[in-house]
């Protein structure tokens, strides 16, 4: 069975390998400074312990008033799996440091990142949009990109007990 | 004769609409004689923004569009989505349900395994013959999925908490004529392909990865295995009690596309092997849970995997307790493997490029959602 590393657990390890590069941490997750996020990265790659060789999944996360890139690392011979997670406050120009240099899997999930949410990766290699064309409006999986052109909008309506969530609790740019 | 006639690079298109992309991908290598300096990946044409359009159905009604995501392989995608909400919302699947739904993503590896197989000898220049065999194996096995859930292709058979329908009585002899001819068709296959040397010519030593360079580009499935890393998410993390059967993980041992292939082969086999415990170790009982049809999971995350046909095929999906996933993303294993595409086709010729490209395995539904 694969041992999941509980947030915790990576926060210690992690804070030891590079100092002051935890921000926080849940029991699912840990998160990361975004400043330390490519050293620390690099360092949980090459300890033994942790051994993170792979990078198995890389996602966004909109919250409405702040985005989350998920990082799930895996490692082959410790069979262990970890989730670490840093948070982009700044949503107008919202950018994290690439770990292209780390995994150069993430290559072409941070593209898709962008693709679809609008968080740069900064030091990316050839960031652009990979699925959506140049000059697409808008970035489809924020949770602001309400309506799809025409205006249609999927329902939940139709089902008893079912509804469509509430507005946003900040105010959204048009 | 260096400096007599000089070449310069140009570029060239394969694809969109090209057979040997399978599906609507698009290759821009530049090519410089007929080596290849540089290869940029176009992709996107068959997005259809699966993620976005599921925060706003239900959890069940999610389950079809993952069917369509990789619609060679349905079955294994039903099987790590529901795998998700289940461990999101903390439902048990009976024991039946569990041994059907290993069935089911088996025979689902081996009727994708058919194509793949099929498909790459295709673009080896074996034209038509053993794609046609591999295709005559793979319509038994679609035939015992329109058995089972009434859907050749896109079946949307798994539920969460079970699966949608028992066995019909047909099936399992229907299942062991089956099981009983396919060893005899890999084999055919085999000896009419390992021993080939035109086959061997075209295979033997292109795209090859070692296996530091395929960890780092985060490959899974046969190309990892290919490499030689023995890594199946069936064994080190197993789901639906996939430890209960005995099977191995073969490897290769060059990483090039020649491995990749006798590794789906022999993957095949062992398919075989592992439906075979299941059928006779089939228990009763009921074939799913009672799951209220407007689920609403704790507020939480959860990411599941099972492997897939083509690799580590996983769901992460975020609840805040509402009665659709607040997000849901697919981690699908061949755009991840194509990211190694450049480094495998770059110094190599534009007819190895072709090669390398079927030895992927890539299913652009999947690619682009």
């Amino acid at each position: 069975m694969t041992r999941q590393w509980t947030g915790p657990e990576v926060a210690a390890v992690a804070e030891r390998l590079v100092p002051g590069a935890v921000d926080r941490s849940t029991p699912a997750a840990c998160y990361l400074k975004a400043e330390k996020l490519v050293e620390t990265m690099a360092a949980l790659h090459a300890a033994g312990e942790t051994d993170f060789v792979h990078l198995t999944n890389l996602c966004g996360v909109d919250f409405w008033d702040h985005f989350e890139v998920v990082y799930h690392v895996q490692s082959f011979v410790n069979n262990a799996i970890a989730c670490i997670k840093v948070d982009v406050l700044d949503r107008d120009r919202p950018a994290v440091p690439s770990v292209c240099s780390v995994w150069r899997g993430a290559w072409m999930q941070e593209c898709e990142t962008y693709d679809l949410f609008g968080i740069r990766f900064e030091g990316h290699p050839n960031l652009h949009r990979i699925l959506l064309w140049d000059g697409y409006p808008g970035w489809p999986l924020r949770k602001d990109f309400l309506s799809m052109p025409g205006g249609l909008q999927p329902g939940l309506d139709e089902f008893s007990g079912t509804k469509r969530r509430e507005p946003p609790p900040v105010s959204v740019a048009e | 004769m260096s400096g007599i006639i000089k070449s310069e690079p140009f570029t060239l298109n394969i694809g969109p609409q090209h057979p040997s992309t399978h599906g609507v991908f698009r290759i821009k290598v530049k090519v410089d004689g007929e080596r290849i300096v540089d290869a940029e990946m176009v992709m996107g044409y068959l997005h259809r923004a699966m993620e976005k359009l599921a925060e706003e159905r239900t959890y069940t009604q999610n389950i079809p569009f993952t069917d369509r995501t990789d619609y060679l392989a349905s079955m294994s995608n039903n099987l790590g989505y529901v795998l998700a909400v289940e461990k999101l919302a903390g439902i048990g699947v009976p024991d039946r349900g569990n041994a059907i739904r290993v069935i089911m993503a088996e025979l689902q590896r081996i009727a994708s395994h058919c194509m793949a197989v099929g498909a790459f000898t295709n673009d080896t220049g074996a034209w038509q013959t053993p794609v046609m065999w591999c295709f005559r194996e793979r319509e038994r096995v679609l035939d015992l999925f329109e058995m089972t859930s009434g859907a050749r292709l896109t079946c949307n058979y798994m539920r969460i908490g079970g699966v949608a329908f028992d066995l019909p009585r047909e099936f399992e002899p229907a299942t062991r004529k089956l099981l009983a001819d396919l060893p005899g068709f890999i084999d055919e296959i085999e000896g009419l392909l390992v021993g080939n040397e035109i086959f061997l010519a075209r295979t033997r030593g292109v795209g090859m990865l070692s296996a530091e360079t395929a960890t780092n580009f985060s490959l899974s499935g046969p190309m990892l295995r290919g490499s030689g890393i023995a890594w199946d998410i069936r064994k080190a993390d197993p789901y639906c009690g996939y430890e209960k059967y005995d099977f191995q993980i073969p490897i290769g041992y060059q990483g090039d596309a020649f491995d990749r292939f006798i590794v789906r082969l022999e993957e095949m086999r062992q398919s075989v092997k592992i439906v075979q415990q299941a059928l006779d170790a089939l228990p009763g009982g009921p074939h799913s849970t009672h799951v209220p049809l407007a689920l609403r999971p704790p507020a939480g995350e959860a990411y599941a995997r099972v492997e897939g046909p083509r690799g580590e095929l996983g769901y992460y999906v975020v609840s805040d307790e509402g009665p659709s996933p607040y997000r849901f993303h697919i981690r699908p294993p061949s755009f991840i493997n194509l990211s190694a595409l450049k480094e495998m086709t770059v110094g190599g010729t534009v007819a190895d490029a072709i090669v390398v490209l079927g030895s992927i395995d890539i299913v652009v539904g999947e690619i682009d959602r």
